[in-house]
C-alpha cells in the first residue's frame, strides 16, 4: 500500500511537473482584427504590415516567453457583423492571450458587450470616437493606443491657433461628410474655432464619394476665406482640391483630415501645398522613426505614409515586451507591465495615463500625437508643430 | 446674381458627365430590356483602363477613352455571351439579379487587385479653368461635356443613319417582327451590349480626371443613371440629354440654395424618379 502511494504521489508530481513544463512552453497567441477589404482597407493593411513587421523583430528576439509568438489576422471589413464574431472566435476558439487591432469605432462600441462577458486584454489600435470610451466604463483590461477624437480635434484647435498667429488668418470655411465621421461634433468644432478668435462665415455637409463640389465651393467662394478645413474621406481629396481651382475658390490653405490620402495624390500639382493631418510621417525626424523607416524598407523594399503601419508595429512591440516582463500571460500582470510602458517609438513618447472620460482605461497617446504636414514635391513634409517640422507652412493662392 | 449664373453653369457641366454615365445604361435598356445594374462597375473598369494607361504609359485620360471604350465593348461582348444571352427571355427579375451580382464580382475584383483606396491621375488641364465674367468653369469637365454631346450625337447618327442603327432599333421595337424579317437579333444584342459598355467605359476615363479610380465609385453612377432613363423615358436616348440636365440643375440649386444641401443633394435622383413615375401615372389615369 506505501508502496502504491509512493508511486502515485511521484506519477502525479511528475504529471504536475510536465504540465507546468507545457505551460512553459505553450506559445503565447495574440488576435488581430482588422479591415483588410472595404473603404478602410487601406489603413487596416498598413497596419497588418506594421504587425507582421513587429512580429519578425520579436520572433528574431526570442519570441514571447520563449516561444515564437503565433497572431491570428482577421479581416473584419470595417463591419461590427464581421468584427463581434471575429473577436468571440478570438476568445473561444483560438483562444487568445491579448486581441489588438480593431480600428473602426463601430466595431470598438460592438464588441463592448463580449469583452465584458469573457475580459480579455485589449490593445486597441483604432477606434477614436469617445462612445467607445463611455462603453469601457469601469473595463480594467483597455489599453487604447490612438487619441480619442477630442485628442484630435484638440491638435486642429492647436494647429489653427499656430496658423493665425503666424498668418494673420482669422476666416475658416468648413465642409464635412455628412456621416458619423464627419459630422460628429462639428457644431462644437465651429464654436471651439470662433471661440479661438476665428469667423466662420461658411459651414456645408457633403456627402462623401459624390464627387460633385462645384456648387458648395462656388458658395464657399463668395465668402473670402483664408481656409478651407474638410473633414471626409480619401475619395474626396481630388475633387475638392481639383473642383476649388474650377470655381475660382481660392483659400489661403486648404486642410483636410481624412484618415488616408489617394495614391498618386502626392505627385499631382493640384495637391501642392494641400495639409493634412497625420499620426507620423516618413520624414519624422525621431530616432525611433528613422530606424522603423529602415527595418520596413529592408522587409517590404518600400516605403509607407500610413501612420497605422508604425501604430501596428508599436502595439505589438509593447504589448510583446509587457508579457515578457510580465513572465506570464495572466492578464492582470501583463496589464500592470503594459502600464508601466515607457518607450520611445516611431510615433513618439508613449505612456499610458487613465483616459479622460472613463479612467479606467488606460490611454497611450494624445493630441501630442498629431503633426501637419504639407504636399509638396511629391512628398509630405511635416510644418506643425515646430519640433517635427522639416519645412515652413506655405501660404499661398492669394 | 453671380452665384445664380455660377450654378447654372455647375449644372451645364456636370449633365455632361451624368448623360454620357446614363447613354449605356439607356441603350442597353432600349434594345435589350435589362436595367444593367453592373453598369456602375463598366463605368470602374474603364476609369480603372484609363488610371494604368496614364500611369504605366503616359497616356492622357482623354486619348484613353478609345481603348478604354475598346476594352469594355470587348468585355461587355464576352459578359453577354456568357451571361446576359442566357436570361433575356427570362422574368425581369432574373436579368436584374444577375447584372447586379456582376457589378458586385466586378468591384470585389478589383478591391484585391487594386486595394480600396481611391487612385488620381494628373494631366495639364487639370488645373486649368475658363472664366466667363463672374462664371468659372474647369476644362476638364467641359471637355467631358462636348465629348457627351458628340458621343450622344454620334449614337444618334448611327442609330438613324445606317444599316447596323435601323436594325437597332427593329431589334428594340419588335424583338419577334425582326427576327422574322432575317435580322440575327443575337448579334444585335451582342453589339448593343458592347457598345453600352463601351460608352459606361468612356464615361469613366472622362471622370476619373476629376474624382479619380476606386472600386466602388461606381454605384452612385448607375443610382443617377437609372434616375436618368426613367425620367427620359426607359430606352430613349435622346431623353438622356434633358433628363440628365434637369438632374444635374435640381442637385445643384440644392446644393446651393437649401440650407444642408450639399448631404441632401443626394437624394435628388430618389424624389425625381418618385415625381416622374406619380406624373406618369397621373397622365396615364
Amino acid at each position: 500500500m506505501n508502496k502504491l502511494a509512493v508511486v502515485l504521489v511521484v506519477v502525479a508530481l511528475l504529471a504536475m511537473a510536465g504540465t507546468e513544463g507545457m505551460a512553459q512552453r505553450e506559445q503565447v497567441r495574440i488576435g488581430i482584427s482588422l479591415p483588410l477589404t472595404g473603404p478602410a482597407s487601406a489603413s487596416g493593411k498598413a497596419a497588418e504590415a506594421g504587425y507582421r513587421l513587429a512580429l519578425d523583430e520579436i520572433n528574431k528576439a526570442g519570441g514571447v516567453l520563449g516561444s515564437r509568438l503565433q497572431i491570428f489576422i482577421e479581416d473584419d471589413g470595417n463591419l461590427p457583423a464581421k468584427g463581434v464574431p471575429i473577436f468571440t472566435k478570438f476568445v473561444t476558439v483560438d483562444r487568445v492571450h491579448a486581441i489588438t487591432g480593431i480600428f473602426g469605432s463601430a466595431i470598438g462600441v460592438s464588441i463592448v458587450g463580449p469583452a465584458k462577458l469573457h475580459e480579455p486584454l485589449i490593445a486597441m489600435l483604432g477606434a477614436a470616437s469617445p462612445l467607445v470610451e463611455r462603453g469601457f466604463e469601469g473595463y480594467k483590461y483597455l489599453f487604447h493606443y490612438h487619441p480619442w477624437a477630442y485628442h484630435n480635434m484638440e491638435a486642429v484647435f492647436n494647429f489653427m491657433d499656430f496658423v493665425r498667429t503666424g498668418t494673420g488668418a482669422s476666416t475658416i470655411a468648413i465642409l464635412y461628410e455628412d456621416g458619423p465621421f464627419g459630422s460628429a461634433g462639428v457644431g462644437d468644432t465651429r464654436a471651439e474655432l470662433i471661440k479661438r478668435g476665428f469667423d466662420v462665415p461658411f459651414m456645408e455637409s457633403f456627402k462623401s464619394g459624390s464627387g460633385d463640389f462645384t456648387a458648395l465651393l462656388s458658395r464657399a467662394k463668395r465668402h473670402p476665406v483664408d481656409v478651407l478645413f474638410w473633414i471626409g474621406f480619401d475619395a474626396d481629396a481630388l475633387p475638392i482640391a481639383v473642383q476649388s481651382r474650377e470655381v475660382g475658390f481660392k483659400p489661403r490653405l486648404i486642410f483636410g483630415t481624412p484618415a488616408s490620402w489617394p495614391i498618386g495624390f502626392e505627385g499631382n500639382p493640384v495637391a501642392r501645398d494641400v495639409s493634412g493631418m497625420a499620426g507620423w510621417t516618413s520624414a519624422s525626424p525621431l530616432a525611433a522613426s528613422k530606424e522603423f523607416v529602415k527595418k520596413y524598407q529592408a522587409k517590404y523594399g518600400s516605403l509607407s505614409e500610413e501612420y497605422m503601419a508604425p501604430m501596428g508595429f508599436v502595439t505589438l512591440t509593447t504589448l510583446a515586451a509587457a508579457m515578457n516582463k510580465a513572465g506570464t500571460t495572466d492578464k492582470d500582470r501583463v496589464a500592470a507591465e503594459l502600464a508601466k510602458t515607457d518607450a520611445e517609438t516611431p510615433l513618439g513618447k508613449l505612456r499610458f495615463k487613465p483616459s479622460r472620460l472613463t479612467p479606467s482605461v488606460y490611454q497611450g497617446f494624445d493630441s501630442d500625437l498629431w503633426m501637419v504636414f504639407q504636399f509638396r514635391d511629391g512628398r509630405r513634409v511635416p510644418v506643425w508643430p515646430k519640433s517635427m517640422a522639416a519645412g515652413p507652412l506655405a501660404w499661398r493662392w492669394r | 446674381m453671380d452665384l445664380f449664373l455660377q450654378t447654372l453653369a455647375n449644372a451645364l457641366i456636370q449633365s455632361g458627365t451624368y448623360a454620357l454615365a446614363s447613354a449605356g445604361l439607356a441603350l442597353a435598356v432600349g434594345v435589350l430590356h435589362i436595367v444593367n445594374f453592373a453598369h456602375g462597375e463598366f463605368l470602374m473598369v474603364g476609369a480603372f483602363v484609363a488610371y494604368w494607361l496614364s500611369v504605366l504609359a503616359g497616356i492622357d485620360p482623354i486619348v484613353s477613352l478609345v481603348p478604354a471604350g475598346a476594352v469594355m465593348f470587348a468585355a461587355g461582348g464576352v459578359i453577354y455571351q456568357a451571361s446576359i444571352r442566357r436570361v433575356l427571355l427570362a422574368p425581369e427579375l432574373n436579368a436584374l439579379l444577375l447584372t447586379f451580382g456582376i457589378g458586385i464580382t466586378l468591384q470585389n475584383l478589383a478591391v484585391l487587385a487594386f486595394g480600396a483606396t481611391p487612385r488620381v491621375v494628373h494631366t495639364a488641364y487639370q488645373l486649368t479653368a475658363v472664366t466667363l465674367g463672374p462664371v468659372s468653369v474647369g476644362v476638364a469637365p467641359l471637355i467631358t461635356l462636348v465629348v457627351s454631346v458628340t458621343l450622344l450625337a454620334g449614337m444618334y447618327a448611327v442609330l438613324y443613319r445606317t444599316g447596323i442603327g435601323k436594325s437597332i432599333r427593329a431589334v428594340a421595337q419588335n424583338r419577334t417582327g425582326a427576327h422574322l424579317v432575317g435580322l440575327d437579333v443575337d448579334r444585335i444584342y451582342l453589339i448593343t451590349f458592347g457598345i453600352a459598355s463601351a460608352l459606361a467605359a468612356i464615361a469613366g476615363a472622362m471622370v476619373l480626371v476629376r474624382i479619380g479610380a476606386s472600386p466602388h465609385m461606381g454605384f452612385g453612377f448607375v443610382l443617377k443613371a437609372f434616375a436618368i432613363i426613367v425620367m427620359a423615358g426607359l430606352g430613349n436616348l435622346t431623353g438622356v440629354l434633358w433628363a440628365s440636365l434637369v438632374l444635374a440643375t435640381a442637385e445643384a440649386f440644392v446644393r446651393t440654395y437649401v440650407p444642408g444641401g450639399g448631404g441632401a443633394a443626394e437624394a435628388v435622383f430618389f424624389l425625381l424618379i418618385f415625381f416622374t413615375l406619380v406624373w406618369r401615372s397621373w397622365r396615364a389615369a
